[in-house]
Parts: C-alpha cells; structure tokens; sequence
C-alpha cells in the first residue's frame, strides 16, 4: 500500500515542473510571448488557456487536440512535435483538472516582484506567533539558560567562545559587547566573503597567487566592523571607482568584481575568457544580491522567472566595459611620480640589454647550428635548404625550431674571449646597478575599473603567445586610467545597459558618469538601482541572509534564489517588514542584528521537544524552538584555537599559511603556499587563512568549506566520518589539545577543577554531574589531554545552540 | 595499527549502533546504498586516466596517410590552431602495427600485451571530441562534464545516484602517480556544489592510504579506544538531552564508519597478501610497472569490496614534459616510456578481473584529457588536440573488438559518429544502472545533470 501510494504521488503531474517548461520552451513564442497572443490564445494566462481546455477531459479540449495531432493545424505550427511524455503531461494535467498558476508576465506582480509590504503595529514575535498558531504548533520552547545564551551570542556574533568574565553580562551587554568586538567583523567579513567567492588565488592551471587580494578581505571585515551601510557597501563594492572622489577603501572595494576563477593563460589572445568572468560576475550579482538566477537567461529566457535573454544582455552591457586594474592606493601625484621614475629606469635598462644583445649576437650565431642538431634530418634538409626553394611542409618545419630554438646568454658567455666578457660582466653590472634603484612598490589594490582589456598592462598569465596578440593602436578613450579625457565604451556590447524589467519601477538612470570622465557610469548606476527603495530584492535579500545566519535557516530558506524553483517564504510579512525596518535604519547592520536579537525567538530553548511540533513541522520552520547549527569550518578550528589558548587575535595583513601535510601539498601544482611554522604565527583567526582555489585547506574541507569559484549562499553541512578522523587523528588537533591541558595543568593540578576548566574552556559550561562522573573514571587512566580532545570532538563543541 | 573490524563500539554501545543505524535506514546517511532507476550493468567502475593526452595515431588510431604524405602541411581542414608556438608538417607515427585476435583490431607496438591479450574485449572510441585544448580545462570536462572548476565529477554522481554499499570504504576512491597528482588538482574529484560527502577520497599507494586514518603514534591504540569510549557516552548523554534532533545520531555513526575505516582501508590496498602470481601480472616485480602496477591492483582490491569508482590517474605533475603524456618534444620517447609503465598493468588488471569473475560487472574506461595532432612539432612533437581522441571501455558485457566512430584521414577531427564527453558521461551512468536525464540534484533552483541538456548514450556501447 504504502509503495502504491509513493507510485501516485511519483506520477502526479505537476504544472510548475511538467506542463509551464513545455508552454514556454514550445508554445509561448506564439500564445502570450513577445510576438503577443495569437488565435487570441495566451498561455502564460490560466484565464485565456481554459478557453482552450476541458477540465478533466482532455480529448474534448482543442489544446490536448492539436498537439496530439488530432485536429488540425497541428501545433506547435512549424516547430517540432512535443514529445510523447510531453504530450502526456499535458493529457495529465487537464485530466487531473487544469490547475494553473499565473506566469509572471499577467497581472500583478507577484512576490517577490513587489515592493515590500509595510505591517502595522508589529513585531518579529507577532509574526512567528500568528504563524505557530495558524499552523497549531502550541507548544513552544521556553527561553534557553542564560549561559547557553551567552555562549549562542558569542558564536554567533564573533564566531568564539564566550569568556568567563561575559557570563555575569545582561542579555542585552552582551549583545554590545559582541557586537563591537572587532571578532564579530571577522565573522560577518566571513559570511559575505562567501558571496563574494573571495579567494587568494586564481585556480585553473596555474593557480596563480593574488598578492594583493587580502586588502578586499579585510575591508569586508573592517565594513561589518565599522557598520558601514549596507547600501554603502554594495555602492563601493559594485562602482567605487566611479565615485566622484574614490577613497582608498571604495577603490579596494571592486575587488568583489574580480574575485572571478580566472583562467591565466593568454587572456588577452582569448578575449571569450572574459564573457565567463562576466557570467560569473552576473551570477555573484543576481544570486548573491538581488537573490535571482539571472545568469540562467544567458542562453535563453529564464524557464521559471521572469528574466528575459535581453535582462541578461542589458545588465552585461553595464559591466561590460570593466578591465583589471591595480588601483594605487596613494595619492594621484605621487603614484603618477612613482610611474614615471619606474619607466625612466625601464628605458635604461633597456639601453643596456640591447648592448648586451650586440655583443652577444656574434657567439650565439656560432652556436646555434650545435643547438639544431638534435633535430631529425628532414629538420636538418628544412633548415639547411635557403628559404626560397623550402616546401610549404619545410617551412613550417624551419619556422617552428628557428622560432622556438636559441642560445642562452651564459652559454655564449662560455665561449668569448675575455675582453668582451669583461664587457659583458661590465654591462651586466650596470644593469644590476640600476635595478637598485627602483622605487619601493606602492601599495596597490586589485580592483576593476572602464576600460579596453586589450590596452591594459599585461599581468601574469594576460601575455599574448609568441608571434600573437591582438593588441592593435590604442582607440581613443578606450583607456584612460592614468590619463585624462571621457571614457568611452569598448566595441562588443551594443546593446544598452539597463535592469531586469520585472524588478524597474519608473525610468532609474542606467549610466550616472561621475566628474572625472574616466568611467562609464554604467556600474554606479547599477549599484543605485540595487539600493534604491524602487528595489524590491536587495533589502529582502541581505536581511533574509542576516536572518540565516542566526537561525541556521533564511525566511526564505534558498538563500540565493527567491524565484520561482527557490523555497517560498514562511514569514513573507516578516521578511518584508524587516527589510522595510532596515532601510529606514539606513541600511544599518548592527541595528538589524539588534532588532533580530532582541526577539523571544531568538533567544529559545533549542533542546525542548515536543511530539506533536514534530509531526507538523519536523524542519522547524516556524521556529517552534531554537534550530541547533553545527559551525562552520573555520569556526570549528578557531574555537579549537581559542579553547586551547593559542588564538592569536592579530588581524588583518597578508594571508597564514598553516602547515600542510607534505602528501597533500604534492597536490598543489602551481601558485604558492609558503613555508610557515605551526605557531603563533598560524594561530591566527581562519579568515585569514590563504584560500587557494586549486588546493582547499583539508581541516576546511572535512567541514563543508564550500567549493571557491562561485558564490556561495548556504554553505552544505554534512556528517561524514572524514570528519571524525580528522577530530580524532589530526595533528593540530592532538597538539591543540595538549596545549589545552597544559592550559588547564597551569591555572590548577586538583582534579575536579580541571574537569571545570575543560568544560569551561570548550563548551563554556561546568560539567552535569554524570558528565563530570564519566569523566573522572576516564581519568583514572586517561590523561587531561585526552579529556580536552574528547570535549573537542563532541557534538556540543561543534554545534551553536 | 591492525583492528579487529567487530570492535568495542558494536560491543559496547549496540543498542547505540542500532540507533545510528535506523538513522541512515531512513536516508540521513548520504551514503545509504540506492536503487538505480534500471538494472545496472556495472556495479563499479574503473577509470584509467593518462594524463597529458595519448596521441591516437601513435595508439589505437593507425593512419597510412600520414606516412603518404609526410612533412606537407595539414591543409583543407580550416585554422590550425595549435597550443604550442606555430603548427608544423604532417608526421607519420614513428610505431609499427600489429593487429591482434579475432576481431582483428589495431594496435601500436605501445600495448602490446593489452593488444594480444585483450584485442578482443575493448570496445574502441576513435571519435571522442573534447571543448578544450588546455589540460586543466579539459580534464575537468572528462572529470565533470564542465571545462570550468567546481562541478560535481562523474564519481560524486555515481555516488549520489546509488549510495554505497560497503559502508567501511569511501564509495569514490582516487588514486594518483606517484610522480604528482594530475593537471587541476582536486577539482577533478570534487562534488562541486553538492555536499562535500560525495566527493572522491584520495587513497595513496604507501603509508597511511587515508589522511589522518590514524592518531600519530604519540597515541597509542589502546588510548584512542578509552577516548573513543569516553566521547561514545558523552554524545549519547548530549542526544539524551537534546531530543529530537537526527543530526547527532547521525554524528555517532559517522565516528563508527570512521573507526571501522581504520581497519578497513588499509586492507583493502595492502597488496602485500596478494600471490607472487597475481603480482606478477600487474608487473609488480619490474620496476618500471611497479607504481602502475599497484595502483591496479589496489583498484581491483577495491572493487572487490564493494567501491563503486576507482580512478586512478598515470603521470604526474613532478615534471610535466616527462613525467605525463604530455608528448610535445618528442613523440617517440615519451610514449614508449609511459606505455611500457601501463601496458603490463592494464593487461594484468583486465585479466584478473576476468579471472575472478569481476569483468562482466566492473566497467574499465581507458582516457586522456584529449588526442595530439597529426602534425608535428619541430618534427618530433606532437600538440594538444581536443578534435579527436581514442578511447576504450571494456568489461561490463560490453562487445569487444569493436570499434566505434572514425576520424579523418590525418586523425585531427573525429569523422563519422563524433562522440562527445556529454555521450561518454550518459554512457558510463547507464552502464551504471543510472539515467543521466534523471540523475539530476537541484542547484540555483536548477535540476543539474552531469550531462546539463545533452547527452546521448553511444549505442554500440550499451546495446
């Protein structure tokens, strides 16, 4: 019985999955697309198909008829016949009575389209309550111990563990006092990294590494530290180069921009790399922000939402424009200085290596000949044989190793008489002479800024091959971030910039060129949009995010995609009055956190449990208690660190490079992880971890580190027995734990109390007396430090409550 | 450290086991063994992977025109664009022919022992047809589909689709030369944007075969149990007291699974027990096939206890002009070197399988990342080329000494029934028992395939 009832439900059709797929795909170009509604029959509309439709009969409904090829003219007209199961979908559907729901294009606007609905006289609790009851979920839990509450703030808001002096705190101090530690930036500069596919390297083959890419991180942390606007930092991070007057932090800010994967090799012999950059760009833009699958309609249409190909096209013609670039991060003047001394002492150099060319010529000539040897005797016949009278074949051959073959300068050097390689070690020094005085680096940011890819300076991997390239003579405006001038966008994209239709209330400006000319005005405009109150999706999207990471679960659970095939909200009001309440904030964060706190929800027993809830609402949507969330990866490690007192709390600079087992970093095929000891030095916070694309840091990886070149919305969490082998066996661990009861060793040698401080230490309580029992029966012949990785390895160690 | 696999956690904590394993009974574990949706053909699969791409017409793809017209340049055929510096003459293989059984398949002087003993099992591909030239991107298509990182690779799918079904074992095991792992690294075998649990587990031929398996040795065997113990009875009273709550049922068998893989996996690659036979078939006593030697046969020792896709990778990036296929120097010296470090082995591993009954439910793939071109570099060289690749698959019933597809009379571009990785992929899955049209796990509010909307099964391979 219960198979037979899992058959129905498996064949039951669905109108979503099985019948609007085959509308849009086949019929809508025609009945209720842009070409309007032929035969007067329009298909995204349930009113006009049901005059085509028998409910529950489908040989008597014309629709059923004439994709059957039952009646005449058999549609769809001139395309391809539809399937035999999509046939019987659609034969399904009306017999099972032709339920359909609206497509997006007819009538209102439905959620998530709309702007957000204003409630009165309300409250987050007001809306989880109406919801539990209509729901009849009646039980609910009460309000957690004030140390389990102390210890959920903590890892909430800093990603550490509470200290001893917190716990006398009020609810509400600690909430401040967690809210300005600079550990909570640390943690929140985490969660949007993750949007923002943030990474120290390249990944693809050569995984180069991004010297600069840190200086984007820790202007994350630093935004959620300083509570920057939110609208702010979508401003900067989208468009900061075009404010009228960047500041340092604005220009580091469009590093979001270029956090893309990125191929590097021959980039600019392969200007299509950059249609996937841009893709990647609209996807982090879409789901990361506007919590839509824009990136779905590259190809075509969106099947589900309301994203035409041309949405897609016209927000690529905003960014179109965009190129790599170092921004400098001192003043114009002085990098303009530093520039100019740098290209003076260029054209020196290359005096001199051009002497040394000179003289060289002569001994490399001599032995080149030796250095073709090595080559088959049809090479040799090629090579020998005087251009003119070469085959086709030969030339080909000739070219490939005269081209391809040379002499180095020390062998040449081996083989000249000494005066001339004392002039040659003369010319050598002069070189090495005025390579010192190069001016210092400046500091630098790897941000974007409008430009001509193919114009810019070449970076690693940006190379044209030997012989190719398509640089061409500069066109005018194409580039101008040094100089003067009006910007003007490159060729490629005619078509104009602008905003997904179904989002755009009104006429937002689609280009707002800022004073200095230098740019398009294209991604500020963009960025305004976003942030205006005619959006309907920032807001919402960025306080539903706030709202996963504290209840392990979004409003709307699918974090990065409000459409159609996302999850539908289980407080759409709620959801709509916390981004209302967020916006008049003015986009303040900490405000927000604050608002979400302060609610009985929040601060709920997530240990009650009650048969009934369960029955109707196993998932906890409704918040009938508080959901219990395993950490992160990286808070995993840093409550280990912090736990066994070896958290080095040093932020920001340059990324750690913890030890890596050397069979894991025979792995790594290119781009770097430097040598460091297992020390202070990597006892640092995890954020600051080196992200190697090509290479996931294996404690991370064990933990659901999610994969690096997307952006990422709701990181995976599973239980894997990987997981236990690395609490159980892993090096850094073990150590940890040892510190840890070395740690504890210090501070006292009488048993109970060390028992005390393991718990105090890892999970921020004293130990119940049967835990405390156990533990001192483990003693009788364990050690403490098997005690403090035991505490390690327990669920409540991993898991916020 | 050799442990009894019925340890003191079954003892000790049954009631507590039963408990976990009611857990994944009901779907918690992502690795509860699943229906396929037909009846499958292959319980597991083997992949051979060459990396730096074999050339076709120096192996499977014999090609008389080349010798005809020798040093002209490859003309009529639209660009030719080639990875390296500046496209030369067409180059004749350096190899001589023979062909082999009954079927009368062509093989290079390369395999000799894969061609005379199994010529007639290997079901030939001349026309598989890839998206990239370069080896990262297009190992990633053959490992993912997709040329970009961070896609789900064909073991994570396989995983996914049907579970596993020795639950001491990783499901999808990856075990790499010696010399270096392959081009791209870990994306190869990654789960790209499903749960990480789906991903390949990296198993090496000496040491401790799974990272962190054991405590180091500060730790003794005896300590990690009292601690093991201790831990057991804490997270039973925590579940005691957070009623409700799957997750950490779910975490307790997890570090079962965990200490029986302790035992488990280094049995499964100690190859040590094997007969002075079976390891002579492998090459096992000659240096030179020693390393692929192991890695085959390690992958049979899995496959026999029940893991699902084995894939092993020859050459490595220590250095990747001699130590991976990656022949653009000289054709001739790097090919002879690398075959004769397989040919022993893949034939060893095909007829032990055959002996022990396990070819007819095991698929073997044998790959590159792409094909080389039939035009020479500095006439001794050959460069990437993803217009045409020679692959083979044998075991799973397929029909062998077949071939199937053809390329052009140079070897450059596939010719008749192009094949491309979409149609490998779909193939594979079906030989699996899986459909990769509905094989699909829901991303970006998409129901994502291995085979996105392409995909059509070679039917040679799955009549």
């Amino acid at each position: 019985m219960v198979l037979g009832l899992a058959l129905i439900l498996f064949i039951a059709v669905d109108f979503e999955r099985d019948v609007r797929p085959v509308f849009e795909q086949s019929c809508v170009k025609c009945h209720g697309g842009a070409a309007g509604a032929m035969a007067g029959l329009d298909l995204r509309n349930p009113a006009s198909t049901r005059k085509v439709i028998q409910a529950g009969n489908p040989e008597a409904s014309r629709l059923f008829r004439v994709i059957a090829g039952f009646d005449k003219p058999a549609m769809p007209l001139g395309g391809a016949a539809l399937t035999k199961p999509q046939i019987e979908a659609i034969r399904e559907w009306i017999a099972s009575g032709a339920e359909q729901t609206a497509s997006q294009t007819t009538g209102a606007k439905p959620w998530p389209y709309r702007l957000p609905q204003d409630t009165a006289n309300a409250s987050i609790d007001k809306f989880i309550d109406r919801k539990l009851a209509e729901n009849q979920l009646a039980a609910k839990a009460p309000r957690a111990d004030h140390q389990m509450l102390i210890r959920r703030l903590a890892l909430d808001l800093t990603g550490l563990p509470p200290e001893a002096a917190d716990f006398p705190l009020t609810y509400a101090q600690a909430v401040d006092k967690y809210l300005a530690s600079p550990a909570y930036g640390e943690r929140w500069g985490r969660h949007w990294l993750d949007v923002a596919r943030y990474a120290d390297s390249n990944g693809f083959e050569h995984d180069f590494n991004r010297p600069n890419a840190w200086r984007y991180r820790d202007y994350a942390i630093r935004a959620f530290n300083e509570n920057k606007p939110f609208d702010q930092f979508l401003r900067e991070q989208i468009s900061g180069d075009e404010f009228d007057e960047p500041s340092n932090d604005a220009l580091i800010a469009t590093g979001f921009l270029r956090n893309y994967a990125k191929v590097g090799f021959r980039e600019k012999d392969n200007p299509e790399f950059r249609l996937e950059y841009l893709d990647d760009m609209i996807a982090t833009l879409g789901r990361g922000v506007m919590g839509l699958t824009v990136q779905c309609a590259r190809c075509h249409n969106h099947k589900f939402d309301s994203i035409a190909k041309s949405d897609y096209d016209r927000m690529k013609a905003s960014l179109w424009g965009y190129v790599e670039v170092d921004h400098p991060l001192v003043p114009r003047e002085e990098a303009a200085r530093w520039e100019q001394t740098n290209q003076a002492i260029q054209a020196r150099l290359q005096a001199v290596r051009q002497q040394l060319a000179t003289l060289e010529k002569p001994y490399k000539d001599q032995l080149l000949p030796a250095k073709l040897k090595r080559f088959p005797q049809a090479a040799q016949d090629a090579i020998a044989m005087p251009e003119a009278q070469r085959t086709p074949g030969q030339v080909l051959l000739a070219n490939q190793i005269l081209r391809t073959t040379s002499v180095s300068s020390a062998e040449a050097a081996r083989i000249m008489p000494a005066d001339a390689k004392s002039q040659r070690q003369d010319l050598l020094d002069r070189a090495a002479a005025i390579e010192t005085q190069r001016p210092a680096p400046i500091p630098v940011a790897a941000g974007i800024t409008d430009g001509d890819f193919r114009f810019t300076p070449d970076g690693p991997g940006d190379e044209p091959a030997p012989g190719k390239g398509i640089q061409r003579a500069a066109i005018e405006g194409a580039f101008l971030f040094q100089g003067a001038g009006k910007y003007r966008v490159p060729p490629g994209s005619e078509i104009d910039p602008g905003f997904p239709a179904m989002l755009v209330s009104g006429t937002p400006p689609v280009a707002l060129p800022p004073v200095h000319g230098r740019t398009s005005g294209r991604r500020r405009a963009l960025a305004e949009w976003l942030v205006s109150k005619q959006n309907p999706m920032t807001a919402r999207v960025f306080v539903n995010r706030v709202w996963h990471h504290h209840f392990g679960r979004g409003i709307v659970a699918s974090l990065d995609n409000f459409g159609r095939m996302g999850e539908p909200p289980s407080h759409p009001e709620l959801l709509d009055w916390l981004a209302l309440r967020f916006q008049e904030s003015g986009w303040d964060v900490k405000a927000l956190h604050r608002l979400i706190l302060s609610s009985n929800a929040y601060q709920r027993s997530s240990s009650f449990d009650h048969a009934d809830n369960q029955g109707k609402d196993a998932a906890n949507a409704y918040l009938w208690r508080f959901r219990a969330q395993r950490l992160e990866a990286e808070a995993v490690r840093d409550q280990i660190l912090a736990a066994s007192g070896s958290l080095n709390l040093a932020m920001g600079g340059p990324a750690i490079f913890p030890p890596l087992p050397a069979e894991v970093k025979a792995q790594m095929l290119h781009g770097i992880w430097e040598k460091q000891e297992d020390g202070p030095q990597t006892w640092r916070r995890s954020v600051y971890v080196y992200r190697k694309r090509g290479l996931p840091f294996p404690l991370f990886e064990a933990f659901d580190l999610p994969d690096q070149n997307i952006t990422c919305n709701r990181r995976n969490t599973t239980t894997v027995p990987t997981q236990a082998l690395t609490l159980m066996n892993n090096e850094f661990v073990l150590k940890q734990a040892g510190r840890l009861a070395n740690r504890i060793k210090e501070l006292t040698l009488d048993r109970a109390r060390q028992i005390d401080l393991a718990y105090q230490f890892t999970l921020a309580r004293p130990p119940r007396e049967d835990e405390r029992a156990l533990a001192q029966e483990y003693l009788q012949s364990g050690s403490l430090d098997g005690l403090a990785h035991v505490l390690f390895n327990t669920s409540e160690f991993l898991y916020l409550r | 450290m050799r442990i009894n696999r019925r340890d003191f956690l079954f003892q000790a904590g049954g009631g507590l086991s039963g408990l976990a394993f009611a857990s994944m009974l009901h779907g918690q574990s992502p690795y509860a063994a699943k229906q396929g949706h037909h009846p499958a053909r292959a319980k597991a699969v083997i992949s051979l992977f060459m990396c730096g791409g074999v050339s076709q017409m120096d192996s499977f793809d014999r090609k008389p025109m080349l010798d005809k017209y020798a040093g002209h340049p490859l003309t009529g055929k639209g660009d030719v664009v080639v990875r390296q510096g500046h496209p030369g003459p067409l180059m004749p293989s350096p190899f001589t022919w023979k062909r082999y059984g009954q079927s009368g398949l062509e093989v290079s002087e390369l395999f000799p022992t894969i061609g005379a003993a199994h010529a007639d099992k290997l079901a030939l591909i001349r026309s598989v047809v890839g998206k990239s030239n370069d080896h990262v991107q297009a190992h990633y298509e053959l490992a993912t589909g997709v040329i970009r990182m961070g896609y789900p690779s064909v073991g994570s799918w396989i995983t996914y689709g049907l579970g596993t079904e020795n639950q001491s074992l990783p499901s999808f095991v990856v075990i790499f030369d010696a010399r270096g792992g392959p081009f791209g690294g870990p994306a190869n075998w990654s789960a790209g944007f499903m749960p990480a649990a789906y991903q390949g587990t990296v198993l090496r031929s000496a040491g401790d075969p799974i990272m962190d398996l054991h405590p180091p040795a500060s730790i003794s065997q005896e300590d990690q149990r009292t601690r093991l113990k201790l831990l057991e009875k804490l997270n039973q009273l925590d579940i005691e007291r957070n009623p409700g709550n799957s997750e950490l049922a779910a975490r307790i068998s997890a570090y079962e699974l965990a200490y029986r893989m302790q035992g488990a996996a280094p049995e499964a690659v100690d190859t040590q027990k094997e007969s002075a036979a079976t390891k002579h078939l492998y090459g096992l006593d000659d240096a030179i096939t020693e390393p692929f030697g192991r890695q085959c046969l390690m992958a049979r020792r899995l496959v026999e206890r029940g893991v699902r896709y084995v894939q092993l990778y020859h050459g490595g990036l220590g250095n990747q002009n001699t130590d991976t296929w990656d022949a653009h120097d000289d054709i001739r010296s790097n090919h002879t070197k690398h075959a004769a470090e397989v040919d022993r082995p893949i034939a060893g591993l095909l007829s032990d399988l055959a002996g022990r009954g396990l070819l007819d439910s095991t698929l073997v793939v044998w790959q590159g990342e792409f094909g080389r071109m039939p035009i020479s570099q500095r006439g001794m060289g050959r460069d990437h080329n993803p217009g045409a690749m020679s692959i083979w698959m044998a075991g799973a019933k397929i029909g062998g000494g077949q071939i199937i597809g053809s390329t052009d009379e140079f070897g450059y571009k596939a010719a008749e029934q192009p094949v491309s990785v979409h149609d490998l992929h779909a193939t594979i899955l079906h030989l699996t028992g899986l459909d990769h049209k509905r094989l699909t796990y829901r991303f970006q509010g998409r129901d994502m395939r291995l085979t996105d909307v392409e995909g059509e099964l070679v039917p040679q391979i799955v009549a």
